[in-house]
């Protein structure tokens, strides 16, 4: 019994397990000591993992523990938010994407984000929308546009139900249809880091699974990071997991980080275990 | 797992309070529907009293309007009538022509600023901002007789510029534009704002962002609302009483003084000639039809907007 204690106190002497050495490969992204705040309240904190290439890392959690607060740090769309402010390091290739030598107009390039709901361009065509993020960094050539539009449009599993009416306003499109034309928008780009915050969470089981399969077969081109309430889909989906969990302070933070293997089957941490278990969240 | 909640077992109500349950639910239900009855009764004869002003200045309008209109009537220029000839009250071209041409030229200086202010107010949040939109908010509430006069002490007598189109068309603009500013800013502001992430995170900057994603996408609301401001701008008479000078030929100059249906209306009604009073009719079901138009074309455009929302 005494024991056992120990082995608790031990445990949460060291409550943010960071970089676990089972992962190996080449790095995409370093997150050190990574903490965002609004107007002085710290929304999550204590977030320090790699991002390893060609892997899906998921970031899982319920509700209020910074998943998605946490996500969009990572191609700087919290710059716009007034009273925003991100503390710690993000790297990409080794360059802070905050304090380092590149635009977050090509870091937005070089890392793409899809959102929770689809949000394809309403006044663009499919055509326009698949070519828009070209277009903004000043690509007018058509035959590159073309090329990159079938693409990126196969890419996403879209080109064969859409190559006969790419002329045709997005907003045709069905629900699933018109997530997988953002993520072919973020494709187009050639990005070496895809985003996706929640991307089926507005989808039907069907047009969720398309997604997923699609995740998949993307990892060979792009690493991507997940956010998700979905643990099966974490499950079924995700090489790498960061479980979150939000503090007394109500801030979120990084309770464990591992393989999706370790952290559903032998976490580290019981807070991990209760919630994939589902005991809680 | 030892912390759950032991449920206790929950106690049937017994058979008279279930009666007596249903009893005061029913007499509840009786009164509501008969007060349902009563309010619609009364909103219907709040329609009635509502509608009753309308058609009767419809019917006047139709009434004592059409028979004033033939081809004379729009294509020639007035005639003053004499005891010889006193039904000669000519045609009102040059009000059709004036009015278009005072509209034109007000649209071309108001539509363009009134968009650009727009967008700079639901783009930004500063100060400067914040202290223009309540500008504009107070010009929209702001009598048009005003503007006339603004025009009068500006146009015509600071610039020399004297009792032209021109004078008119800055009135009308000055009208024009705070209305232009609110819609514009409403309808950019209406622009969701997943729709600029969007653009953000594909490495667009933010002005591409404005141009490319924000306004086509705000651009059915910013054109009902600039339509809206016309249709209000062609029926205005203060503004261009005391300033456009009453031009008596078909003048599309904008440093000419040209007359306006609205002052047609205005000069003939004071007319000692009956038959003048009458064309007055006339005018007024054309420019009622000239503002319908632009109110149903407003309208189209509104509702297409629906539909790309849907």
């Amino acid at each position: 019994m005494e024991r056992e204690t120990e082995i608790m106190t031990e445990i949460q002497a060291q409550p943010t397990t960071t970089i676990t050495p089972a992962l190996r490969g080449p790095v995409a992204m370093q997150l050190r000591d990574v903490a965002v705040s609004f107007h002085g309240r710290t929304a999550v904190r204590d977030c320090s993992f790699d991002v390893v290439k060609n892997r899906v890392t998921s970031l899982i959690g319920p509700s209020g523990s910074g998943k998605t607060t946490l996500l969009r740090a990572l191609n700087r769309l919290h710059d716009l938010t007034p009273g925003a402010k991100v503390s710690g390091q993000i790297l990409l290739e080794g360059t802070d994407i905050y304090r380092g030598n590149l635009t977050v107009t090509e870091l937005r390039t070089r890392v793409g984000m899809v959102f929770q709901r689809p949000n394809p361009f309403p006044t663009m065509s499919i055509y326009d929308n698949a070519v828009s993020g070209l277009r903004f960094n000043g690509i007018k050539k058509k035959s590159l546009l073309d090329e990159a539009a079938e693409s990126s449009l196969r890419s996403a599993a879209l080109w064969d139900s859409v190559s006969s009416r790419l002329k045709v306003a997005a907003s045709n499109l069905s629900g699933g249809e018109q997530q997988r034309l953002c993520i072919a928008r973020a494709l187009a780009l050639e990005p070496e880091v895809l985003l996706m915050d929640e991307p089926t969470s507005a989808l039907d089981p069907v047009a969720t699974l398309r997604i997923e399969e699609l995740m998949t077969s993307l990892k060979s081109r792009v690493t991507v990071v997940i956010v998700t309430h979905n643990m099966q889909q974490a499950a079924r989906i995700s090489d790498d997991c960061a479980f979150l969990l939000m503090g007394e302070d109500r801030a979120g933070e990084l309770i464990e980080f591992d393989t999706t293997e370790k952290i559903f089957n032998n976490p580290v941490d019981s807070r991990t275990l209760d919630y994939t278990l589902g005991r809680f969240g | 797992m030892s912390d759950l909640i032991e449920l206790e077992e929950p106690a049937e109500p017994s058979n008279s309070s279930r009666e007596e349950i249903r009893r005061i639910s029913d007499n509840a239900r009786a009164r509501r529907i008969a007060i349902s009855r009563v309010m619609v009764a009364l909103c219907g004869v709040a329609l009635l009293i509502a509608a009753v002003p309308l058609v009767a200045l419809l019917y006047q309008l139709i009434n004592k309007g059409v028979g004033q209109l033939n081809l004379d009537f729009f294509t020639k220029l007035p005639e003053t009538p004499t005891l010889i000839a006193p039904n000669a009250t000519g045609g009102i071209s040059n009000a059709i022509v004036g009015t278009i041409a005072l509209t034109l030229y007000a649209s071309i200086l108001a539509i363009p600023v009134g968009v650009l202010v727009g967008v700079y107010l639901a783009e930004t949040d500063s100060k400067f901002a914040t202290t223009l939109r309540v500008i504009a908010q107070t010009m929209a509430g702001a009598p048009s007789i005003l503007m006339g006069l603004f025009a009068f002490s500006f146009v015509v007598h600071d610039l020399n510029i004297g009792f032209t189109a021109i004078a008119g068309s800055f009135a009308l603009a000055v009208l024009m534009l705070p209305v232009i500013i609110i819609s514009t800013e409403i309808a950019v502001r209406n622009v969701p704002n997943s729709l600029r992430e969007a653009g953000l995170a594909l490495g667009a900057k933010p002005h591409k962002v404005s141009t490319k994603v924000v306004l086509p996408s705000a651009v059915t609301g910013i054109v009902t609302g600039v339509i809206l401001a016309i249709s209000r701008a062609v029926g205005e008479t203060a503004p261009v009483l005391l300033v456009i000078g009453g031009g008596f030929t078909n003048s599309w100059q904008p440093f000419n003084p040209v007359s306006a249906m609205p002052l047609a209306i205005f000069e003939n009604a004071k007319s000692e000639w009956p038959s003048q009073r009458a064309q007055v009719w006339g005018i007024a079901l054309v420019l009622v039809a000239f503002v319908f138009v632009l109110s149903l074309t407003a309208r189209i455009w509104a509702s297409r907007k629906q539909q790309v929302r849907n």
